[in-house]
């Protein structure tokens, strides 16, 4: 067995919107660092470019938009549970990052004068989303990707899955991957590691999520010891293609379509009679869901569901601004938008938490930082607003590079050391890739996703919830037990599969202990038995810590600056 | 509804290669690709395929459905028949079962410097470039491409030579140089124009056929070889 | 650089109407050549004498082997309008019409063959 040691002064892992910022801002503040961009797929095969609708940013302040007004959006939006002081440097940062993406040539849709266009989402008082038609994480991943390739400084490992991180003195030193094409184990010696790796989507089997997003980050993250934060906070989509789960823009709603029960009612006058189909989404999944739980639903082959009306629109309109939600419409569900209601319930859609950091990205851990879905720094709280998510890779994603480069100039590299790369290699290759049990692990994967649909969807009780850690701690155990049926190295994605699932349960743990425990309801985390907000105790971040009998909680306060929690009506 | 079909697929484990059939019941909707992880997760952990986004986004599922690459988590499986032969794209390096080796791929498109080049790039300074949505239609059909590698597969010119750039490549080389924004059009140019460029095309037109983009490759590689021949007049005189 | 598949010139399955007519063109480009050298020879042997040459002649222009020459001409014409097809659009025109082109060119083909084959046919026979 070969043990390839690389060195570079930055490793960042994952290759999405966060990642590549995060490539591209290092090499644009030195020349001289090298930057490895790892990913288990080719970058260009992130997840980031599922997102649709857009990226929120105050480009018209003469138009009648300010900074305040996108923090106070995105403040009350999260429930109050975001930091306040990172949301106010948030906002301010986005605008140039669109304009760099102009820049760069990302083909955001345009006015007819030829300035950016912008358009109406979820919970923003002001049409601030700026958009490339509904393809608009498509088109910024592929532009920071084609501007990634203009710097020789960074060097890309393509298609690399990352198995383990290793911290010395509380400061990080490299990372393990295994390289797909050949199945050797690999390691980086790297100086400062970026997390970019997205969210724990696939927890849940209704899910708009790709195949790849497993939480893989979070997971290495979480077993060295990392904390996450906020992880009960899983959002909820509104518009879920049925029975896919495909993801159907809050854009369709945006550009003025409808939702509507059974009965042909547009039920969110019921619910947010001032905001109607755009308050958060928060608040329009409960409705959704409530509609449905209480009959109103209409019924299908695959259960009830709510139709997500863009009939009045007209074929010009969707052709413009939402031609690829036509095309999904189409292909998966064998519907026209422009002819019929689009068949759509309620889908797990965005990871609130992730790994602990300030607003500066950096985490407990010295030279290690995390962005994009896959951190908290914390602005999205209790729930993030539509179109801040990809905001949030671009701001942060260029935060974490810049600081990587100020953290590695002058640092010399610590060793990765012999024993270390041993007991790393023994672990993957006798211990999980030689398991050969009786168990299934997709199997494991299935159960587990019926039990978090089951156990932690929209509404939840306590009683439900401690059914469901019961199960996953069930899972966890026959988990131990699993077959590994290829054993053969080259592209093995029988072994990256396996061991994702062994990330995936992990998280799945932390999730419902921390939403079992936090006993109110809060943005995204809604409970029947507890269904009020609770400031007094509430008011606050979960931390969630690795032991090997299962997450340890603490709590640190919620940085509060010039707005005080309200009620929050819509 | 529901009713059995046959997924005979040709497996290569990195030393041998086999084909395999795998009969399981199919429902109405289901895809492709569905197909292919209902096999991985319940008849042979051992398949190895690439997939991720499952809509038609990400370009990683393309394979070849009874002889024509498509992307699975795009196929219906009732669409195409009973029986389904799949197999690896052509023209590029099996590494096992369905994953070929997408590097040189890559690095072709990576040859034809495909991202905007102006000479007053500002990283710190930013500023708003204008558009008119008759300008930016000029190029966007063509940035939807999403490097499955369908085109690259059937082409026949890349089928005999390993160092032709191959459609997606110049295809993005023209969405740049059509961007009102930007000014590296001769330098990219330069690029397509050698022995390894549009010249070796044959005008097959097959990679528009199969684009599940509808990207039209060809037409690019059509107006780019115009250009190109503009270009090389011009660099005569020069 | 390597020559790989040429057999990609020629596999068809799954492939669409662009396709046969491009595996045609090279087949009938193939045929043209073996016919150029063939033809080629055939005036290098003029320099051994006329008598060569005409008693060459003769063998070919017989009604026996009429066939061949009908399959020649199809080879020639096929090429010829394909290939201003190709030219056509390999020069950024008419693409969006490229099927109906083939079908256009193709028939144009026939129609040029059917009457050379009646020609040959009655210079041949002397009908």
């Amino acid at each position: 067995m070969s043990m390839e040691v690389i060195k570079h002064d930055i490793v960042i892992i994952g290759a999405g919107l966060a990642g590549l910022r995060a490539a591209i801002a290092a090499a644009e503040k030195s020349r001289e660092v090298s930057i490895a961009l790892i990913s288990k797929t080719y970058p260009i095969r992130c997840h980031s470019v599922c997102a649709e609708g857009g990226t929120a940013a105050v480009l018209r302040e003469d138009e009648g938009d300010s900074f305040d007004l996108h923090a106070w959006d995105t403040i009350k939006g999260a429930d109050f549970l975001a930091d306040q002081d990172a949301v106010e440097f948030f906002v301010r940062e986005i605008p140039k990052e669109i304009l760099r993406l102009d820049n760069w040539g990302c083909p955001w849709s345009r006015r007819e004068d030829g300035r950016i266009a912008q358009r109406a989402f979820g919970g923003q008082s002001f049409n601030r989303t700026v958009f490339a038609a509904d393809r608009t994480g498509f088109h910024e991943v592929h532009t920071l990707y084609e501007r990634s390739l203009m710097y020789p400084n960074i060097v890309r490992y393509d298609e690399y899955f990352v198995t383990n991180l290793f911290i010395e003195d509380n400061a990080v030193k490299g990372v393990s991957a295994i390289q797909l094409k050949t199945g050797d184990l690999v390691f980086f010696n790297a100086k400062a590691v970026i997390l970019a790796t997205g969210g724990a989507g696939r927890l849940y089997g209704f899910t708009t999520y790709s195949h790849q997003v497993t939480g893989d980050g979070l997971a290495i993250a979480y077993r060295a010891g990392v904390p996450l934060k906020d992880m009960e906070f899983v959002q909820f989509h509104p518009t879920g293609l049925i029975p896919s789960g495909i993801l159907m823009t809050e854009a369709c709603r945006g550009e003025g379509g409808y939702l509507r029960n059974r009965d042909g009612e547009r039920f969110m006058a019921r619910y947010a009679p001032e905001r109607m189909e755009l308050a958060p989404r928060d608040v329009v999944a409960r409705a959704m869901w409530t509609e449905i739980i209480e009959g109103r639903g209409f019924e299908g082959p695959y259960g009830p569901y709510i139709a997500l009306d863009l009939t009045h629109l007209g074929e010009e309109k969707i052709e413009e601004r939402l031609p690829l939600i036509r095309d999904a419409a189409r292909k998966f569900a064998g519907i026209d938008p422009v002819e019929e209601p689009i068949p759509v319930k309620p889908v797990a859609h965005y990871t609130m938490g992730g790994v602990h950091t300030n607003m500066w990205t950096e985490t407990p851990v010295r030279g290690l930082y995390a962005a994009g879905e896959v951190a908290a720094v914390s602005i999205h709280g209790a729930n993030r607003l539509g179109s801040n998510s990809t905001a949030e890779c671009l701001v942060f994603g260029r935060v974490a590079g810049e600081k990587a480069v100020e953290y590695v100039t002058g640092k010399s590299f610590a060793e990765i050391t012999k024993e270390e790369m041993l007991a790393e290699e023994k672990r993957l290759f006798d211990e999980i890739l030689g398991k050969s049990g009786d168990e299934n692990p997709y199997e494991i994967k299935k159960e587990l996703n019926e039990t978090m649909d089951k156990h932690f969807w929209i509404f939840k009780t306590g009683e439900e919830m401690k059914e469901g850690v019961k199960k996953i701690q069930e899972l966890k155990r026959k988990y131990e037990n699993i077959e590994i049926v290829d054993k053969k190295k080259g592209f093995n994605t029988d072994l990256m599969q396996a061991m994702e699932i062994g990330f995936m349960l992990d998280l799945a743990e932390v999730v419902a202990v921390g939403a079992y425990t936090r006993t109110e309801s809060r943005g995204a985390h809604y409970r029947l038995d507890y269904p009020k907000r609770d400031d007094e105790n509430w008011l606050k971040h979960t931390l969630a810590y690795y032991t090997p009998e299962g997450p340890k909680l603490d709590y640190i306060p919620v940085t509060i600056t010039r707005w005080q929690p309200v009620e929050r009506k819509y | 509804m529901e009713r059995e079909v046959l997924f005979r697929i040709r497996r290569f484990d990195g030393e041998k290669e086999y084909w395999q059939d795998f009969r399981f019941t199919a429902r109405k909707g289901m895809t492709v690709l569905e197909g292919l992880y209902f096999i991985k997760e319940s008849l042979d952990g051992s398949l190895a395929f690439r997939a991720s986004c499952r809509m038609g986004v990400c370009g990683s599922c393309a394979v070849k459905v009874n002889g024509k690459p498509r992307l699975a988590c795009e196929t219906q499986i009732f669409d195409v028949g009973d029986v389904l032969e799949i197999e690896p794209l052509d023209n590029m390096p099996v590494l096992k079962d369905l994953v070929v080796d997408m590097d040189g791929f890559f690095r072709k498109h990576e040859a034809v410097k495909p991202y905007l080049i102006r000479k007053d790039d500002d990283y710190k300074n930013p500023k708003e470039l204008l558009q008119t949505p008759k300008e930016l239609h000029a190029y966007y059909d063509f940035s939807l491409c999403i490097k499955c590698g369908a085109c690259y597969s059937a082409c026949p010119a890349s089928a005999t030579r390993s160092d032709y750039l191959g459609p997606a490549a110049i295809t993005a080389a023209y969405r740049f140089c059509m961007d009102s924004r930007d000014e590296g059009k001769e330098e990219r140019l330069g690029l397509v124009s050698g022995s390894d460029g549009v010249w070796r095309c044959h005008f097959n037109a097959e990679c528009s056929e199969v684009c599940p983009k509808s990207v039209e490759p060809a037409k690019a590689m059509q107006k780019m070889r115009l250009m190109s021949a503009i270009h090389m007049i011009k660099s005569i005189f020069r | 650089m390597e020559m790989r598949r040429v057999s990609g010139w020629f596999t068809l399955k799954g492939k669409s109407i662009n396709s046969i007519a491009y595996s045609f063109h090279r087949l009938t480009g193939m045929v043209l050549l073996l016919y150029l050298i063939a033809h080629l020879s055939f005036l290098t042997s003029l320099r051994i004498g006329e008598e060569t040459y005409t008693a060459f002649i003769s063998t070919t222009v017989r009604p026996e082997t009429l066939p061949l020459d009908s399959l020649l001409f199809l080879a020639t014409f096929y090429h010829a309008f394909n290939g201003l097809r190709v030219v056509l659009n390999e020069f950024g025109l008419l693409y969006e019409v490229r099927k109906a082109l083939i079908y256009v060119m193709t028939l144009l083909a026939l129609i040029f063959w059917l009457y050379s084959t009646y020609m040959m046919y009655v210079f041949v026979t002397g009908w």
